[in-house]
């Protein structure tokens, strides 16, 4: 009897994208699904809340000070041990389709292994697995780039290359352009055939690998969405099942401009600086855009695209499914299904991500059906877990032992299990220098319904400030308690819990080597 | 300067000055360059990965060895200087050491990183070919 991981990832997804976690937008039925018949985890945080940081813990299960990306840019070592390589080594069969971005984005000199793989097609590195996958093809979040999507899309449909928005701009930063009908950032009508696109691309060449496996092989596949991740370009056949005028407001969006300027700022001051165009700290987010810009339809055109992106993956991932259970492999088949990070979507008056550690950016979906045959019960765990807990996962799925350079542990089955762990805290951390040179520095904690965020200094920090939320009273994080005289014990318990978990940082950073 | 990378190389100035003061011999040296062609002052790099540089030579100064150009396209930057200059280092010119600094100013500032890492590949080649007689990898060796 073979066993078979089929480890589903999208990138800068929330929370409330699955109809499972309570969205009201898109149709999920897919995932929902594997959400009844499995685990569902009602807090999953991220270590970082940007693409390398996050994917380096997924492939590692090591928190970030100890993988050493510590932002977009920092490539993960090539010698970095991995899951995938323990998997290998164990005689599995291991795939990756999609995005990997263990490595920059932007290399005009193919410097890295992963670009040289999707310039020429190589499906792995000289012959040799690459960071523990046999196989690799990647996709980016377009139509051009140093990706096996983007070589096949100029080889058989050369004319839509043009179809795609153009991520970055004419000065190699991220674009701030607008389209659809409210010239919202980084939404782009795209002619794009369905089929041709990228998410059911990414399924395409899955199931393709799938194909080729024997049943008694038993095989990792990471199949690895590029969407809902700006831009918002979806396939223009499909932006009608999402009318964004119908849209509702997200319930994280105030709508007064005063109360939302208010609510920033009561937190700590890069969250109006940015707001207000006063400040550029990372590259995630376009440089030449000023959120105080946003307007509420543009919000609900983003919400629209990013929910017909959402659909077009459930959709996908049924398919994939479909060509599983036709093997008849799909009562040993463990499915997960989870995100790198979150996207603000409007939440407090923001688009995309950076150094902001709330729930709009950490709280993510997290599905983990363990394979029918495994016998395990349906369950909702309430306890936060982190994505540093996913390669522990693997091993335990593969009779591993988990090794003791991960950091995490293998995911609980249920709120009992999470509980008798004691209480595991959750951290996130991030750490950033931009080239103009503001620097900024944070680190937070989940535990016990709480989110404390300690800031260091840094050019909009001096070190005093910090957020606490209570989740329980406060969903919305509106009400920073750091400053509570009442709440300040569990403040303190707080910050001496993250102190407890956060690794010392590496006497020698790694070197930033690209801006994403 | 945005970027400042610099790396002796045990050869004379005059040796490391034959490679670098001559701009179509670059892709000779520069990992990730293919080509590096030369006509008037106008310099056309073609990269590894698919892409290509327009520059402007600058400065191309044999007496004090300093060489300075500028990229022009195909993406727009509001200002771009690139300077390479071979000092003797040590204490036995012209037969010692020479010191080579490679420094870049752009605005803005998104491909900083990229170049910085890039030109510490491409001293480390530029040592290769001035000391070994070889060329640095045309498709860089992971230094990560």
């Amino acid at each position: 009897m073979a066993t078979r991981i089929l480890f589903v990832t999208t990138d800068q997804q929330r929370y409330d994208a699955l109809g499972c976690n309570g969205g009201r937008i898109a149709r999920t039925p897919v995932i929902d699904r594997l959400a009844a018949e499995g685990i569902r985890y009602e807090r999953a945080h991220p270590q970082n809340v940007v693409c390398m940081p996050s994917r380096a813990t997924m492939l590692t299960g090591q928190h970030v000070r100890n993988h050493g990306v510590w932002m977009n840019g920092v490539p993960l070592p090539a010698d970095a041990p991995t899951v995938a390589g323990l998997l290998h080594d164990a005689g599995w069969r291991t795939g990756l389709f999609g995005k990997a971005h263990f490595e920059p984005f932007l290399d005009p000199f193919l410097r890295f292994p992963e670009n040289r793989m999707g310039r020429t097609g190589a499906t792995d590195d000289d012959g040799r697995p690459h960071r523990g996958f046999d196989r690799m093809e990647f996709a980016g979040h377009g139509s051009v780039g140093l990706v096996h999507y983007a070589g096949w899309l100029l080889a058989e449909h050369p004319e839509q290359v043009p179809s795609f928005y153009r991520a970055l701009d004419l000065s190699l930063d991220v674009n701030a352009a607008g389209g659809g009908d409210t010239g919202a950032p980084q939404v782009h009508d795209n002619p794009v055939p369905r089929d041709q696109y990228h998410t059911d691309w990414v399924a395409d060449r899955t199931t393709a690998w799938l194909d080729g496996l024997d049943d008694a092989d038993d095989w990792f596949c990471w199949m690895s969405f590029p969407d809902p991740h700006h831009p918002w370009d979806p396939p223009a056949s499909e932006v009608g099942r999402v009318p964004w005028r119908d849209l509702d407001l997200p319930e994280g969006y105030p709508t007064d401009r005063a109360e939302r300027e208010r609510l920033l700022d009561a937190k700590a001051p890069h969250w109006r600086r940015w707001y207000d165009g006063d400040l550029v700290s990372n590259y995630e987010a376009p440089a030449k855009w000023v959120p105080a810009t946003l307007t509420a339809d543009q919000v609900r055109e983003v919400d629209a695209r990013t929910h017909v992106e959402n659909e077009l993956i459930d959709e996908a991932l049924g398919r994939v499914l479909a060509a599983i259970a036709a093997k008849g492999w799909d009562d040993d088949l463990h499915v997960v299904f989870t995100t790198d990070h979150g996207e603000f979507q409007g939440d407090h008056g923001l688009l995309f991500k950076g150094p902001y550690h709330v729930d709009s950016l950490m709280r993510l979906p997290l599905v983990w059906r363990p394979a029918p045959s495994a016998g395990v019960a349906p369950a909702v765990v309430d306890g936060p877990v982190g994505l540093v807990d996913l390669a522990p996962t693997f091993c335990g799925i593969a009779g591993l032992e988990v090794p003791g350079w991960m950091d995490g542990a293998p995911l609980p089955a249920s709120s009992a299990d999470w509980s008798a762990r004691g209480r595991p805290a959750v951290l996130t951390e991030w750490d950033s220098v931009h080239p103009s040179g503001a620097e900024v520095h944070l680190q937070t904690v989940t535990l016990d319904g709480m989110v404390c965020t300690r800031y260091e200094p840094g050019t909009s920090h001096d070190g005093s400030e910090g957020e606490l939320w209570d989740l329980g009273d406060d969903p919305l994080q509106r009400g920073n308690l750091w400053d509570d005289p009442v709440r300040r014990s569990v403040r303190d318990e707080l910050v001496a819990e993250l102190d407890a978990l956060l690794p010392d940082r590496p006497a020698e950073p790694l070197r930033v080597q690209a801006p994403v | 300067m945005d970027v400042h990378r610099e790396l002796v190389i045990e050869a004379s100035p005059d040796a490391v000055w034959a490679v670098v003061g001559a701009p179509e011999r670059q892709a000779e040296w520069f990992p990730g360059m293919v080509s590096s062609e030369v006509e008037g002052t106008t310099r056309t790099i073609v990269t590894a990965a698919g892409g290509f540089l327009l520059e402007e030579l600058l400065i191309v100064d044999h007496d004090r060895r300093v060489l300075e150009y500028r990229i022009t396209g195909p993406f727009h930057l509001d200002h771009h200087l690139g300077r390479i200059t071979v000092a003797p280092a040590g204490e036995d010119p012209p037969d010692g050491a020479s010191l080579v600094t490679y420094e870049q100013e752009l605005e803005p500032k998104a491909l900083v990183a990229v170049l910085d890492a890039a030109i510490g590949d491409a001293l480390v080649g530029l040592g290769d070919l001035v000391v070994n007689g070889r060329p640095g990898a045309q498709e860089g060796e992971p230094r990560f």
